[in-house]
């Protein structure tokens, strides 16, 4: 029944003081006025606790860097980010997410699953509203101004399979290497897949034709634009396309 | 009437909203004039359904939410929860991440004690402490911002590793801020130990027996209190608490007093552990993988994990249906077993010792009532 450290502070004076105390609290409070000794706290709305770049605040996001998968809307645990129409500035309309920040948990997820880096985390963390509209930012309000590298948040994983053949310096994520596998049979050829694509990495082939003269046509993924957002997978309306985990 | 007053014994309700109950519960007492004879405490107020809300969820999305737990033992709560993911996956987390998750599970239990201490200072009348034990907090938060980039809820873990790697100079800042809180807490024992007027407000109080522990499932500092010698992190050790040297604090009495004592005790053993992990991780290359890519979907079958939460021995039982999305999460909350001891503490005790009795529990309601 011993104790490590306690042990060594000396018994007799265990509960048996009322002096002490107040002795130590009067040394805080010379040593406080003291020149030269910062305080501990801080004038809060005029000065401001350093927040490193990792810190994770609200989102943030890059708007040209932005695809539209809607990666961040699946990935979000609250369900407060969907995706919304907004100009582009050159007459395109273009889908963006749009963040209600009253509802976000600030989990850092979208930015975290963001396969082009263009959701970050940012260092805002006063975001009071006198109303629950002024809470939802839109595409274009979410753009934080002093955005930099280190509040984009990289995955970097590792395969097992690698790891069992003794690679360690391959880090890879979910979107270098999970790629959409197509069943041909089940597939009708609506090419609804090329046309949710956000990054249009589906091209439809012609890879036979039917009784009635018509081409069949199949999807052929680009392995390298694919951001594997699985929008394919989402909307196809006969399940011919699968995820394939690479582990 | 004989000219003597009969007085009946009657039923006090102390709470929801009361300065002593850190959150909202009840404990009822039965008081013999101001002696307590009896008490029930009443818990679920802060019920909000968590483990239902989990059912509908991707085991991903999960881990936020286990951050929500508890405030304080955020980190611990994750990390039980990927855990027992890794656990029914049957993968084997890479070295770098068991040890980053040491770090970052200890400088948990670290802030969760000082705000443990903070709130016996004010049960027991003592706002210096609370200040001085908040004071030393905002360091450990300073850690998790650096570490996992927020103050409290720190989603850090990751099922198959963590979230990212130790940041620049992580390690001066840590050990730094390590070595001065072991100066600080020797500053702040002044306040609590050598003062007569606080432990005399513990000492001899809220008795349990060894007895009760083990009848109620009582687990934690106040198990240790009573002299039975356990700890997860030790005698069952995950991740790399088997590699790592510390002592585990056990004391015989089995009062407030003792609780508090183990409390602090451990608090200068989770600096120690923190060195050590810290040297450790000195020697792993920076290259190494710290996390692993993990399925979506994690096969059918039960599983359960355990861990050392800083209030006590916290688990969680899992049952999978092959999806992506639990077909049941149970948690077991050590705070919700250890305050069904609180009818044994306070029996014989005044009313106004209850405060400092209750607060030897720590309360945390939200991973009471889930």
């Amino acid at each position: 029944m011993a104790m490590e450290y306690l042990d060594k502070y000396p018994k007799k004076f265990r509960g048996t003081g009322v002096i002490k105390p107040f002795a130590a609290t009067f040394k805080l409070m010379v040593k406080t006025v003291l020149p030269g000794r910062r305080s501990v706290c801080i004038m809060y709305p005029y000065e401001k606790e350093w927040v490193p770049d990792n810190y994770r605040g609200r989102p943030g996001l890059r708007f040209d860097r932005c695809v539209g998968c809607g990666i961040c809307v699946r990935a979000c645990p609250t369900t407060c980010i969907e995706l919304v129409e907004v100009d582009d500035g050159q007459g395109n309309m273009v889908k963006k997410p749009q963040v209600n920040i009253g509802r976000c948990m600030m989990c850092g997820y979208c930015a975290e699953y963001c396969p082009v880096d263009a959701m970050t985390t940012t260092t805002d963390y006063e975001l009071a509203e006198f109303t629950r509209q002024g809470m939802i930012y839109d595409p274009r309000r979410l753009n934080f101004d002093y955005t930099t590298d280190m509040m984009e948040v990289h995955i970097e994983e590792h395969l097992m399979s690698n790891l069992e053949k003794g690679i360690t310096d391959q880090p890879t994520a979910f979107f270098n290497t999970d790629r959409p596998v197509l069943n041909g049979d089940k597939c009708i050829s609506c090419s609804k897949c090329a046309k949710v694509c956000p990054v249009n990495a589906i091209e439809m082939v012609v890879v036979g034709q039917n009784d009635k003269g018509k081409d069949i046509k199949h999807p052929k993924i680009d392995d390298k634009a694919c951001i594997s957002c699985s929008n394919c997978i989402i909307d196809c309306p006969k399940d011919a396309l699968k995820m394939n985990e690479v582990l | 009437m004989d000219g003597k007053m009969k007085q009946d014994k009657m039923w006090v309700t102390m709470g929801p909203q009361h300065p002593f109950s850190h959150g909202l519960w009840t404990l009822r007492v039965e008081v013999d004039g101001e002696i307590i004879t009896d008490a029930e405490p009443e818990v679920g107020y802060l019920h909000r359904g968590w483990e239902k809300e989990c059912e509908q969820r991707d085991y991903q999305k999960i881990i936020p939410m286990a951050d929500r737990l508890c405030y304080s033992a955020s980190m611990t709560w994750s990390h039980l929860f990927c855990k027992v993911a890794e656990e029914a996956l049957d993968i084997e987390v890479p070295e770098r991440a068991q040890y980053l998750r040491v770090v970052a599970d200890e400088i948990c239990r670290l802030q969760s004690h000082l705000m443990w201490l903070a709130a016996v200072g004010t049960d027991v009348g003592n706002l210096t402490i609370f200040l001085w034990a908040l004071r030393e907090r905002e360091f450990m938060l300073d850690l998790n911002v650096r570490l996992c980039g927020q103050r409290l809820t720190t989603n850090y873990p990751r099922i198959g590793g963590v979230r990212n790697d130790m940041p620049y100079y992580f390690e001066r800042d840590c050990l730094r801020g390590i070595e001065r809180f072991e100066k600080a807490l020797w500053d702040i024992l002044q306040l609590t130990d050598e003062s007569s007027i606080f432990v005399g407000r513990m000492k001899g109080l809220g008795y349990i027996t060894r007895k009760d522990v083990a009848n109620l499932g009582i687990t934690g500092p106040a198990m240790r209190g009573c002299g039975v010698d356990y700890d997860v992190r030790r005698d069952d050790p995950y991740d790399a608490y088997g590699e790592l040297d510390f002592e585990v604090p056990v004391l015989k009495e089995g009062d407030a007093y003792s609780r508090y004592m183990i409390r602090i005790e451990e608090m200068f053993q989770s600096c120690k552990i923190i060195k050590q992990a810290m040297k450790k991780l000195e020697s792993i290359p920076k290259t190494a993988p710290y996390r692993l890519k993990v399925p979506k979907c994690i096969p059918e079958g039960t599983h359960v994990a355990k861990m050392e939460d800083p209030r006590g021995e916290s688990l969680m039982y899992l049952i999978s249906d092959g999806t992506d999305q639990p077909y049941r999460l149970k948690v077991r909350s050590p705070v919700f077993v250890n305050v069904s001891a609180s009818k044994h503490m306070v029996k014989g005790v005044r009313i106004a010792d209850i405060p400092a009795i209750m607060a030897m529990i720590d309360m945390c309601l939200g991973e009471t009532d889930r």
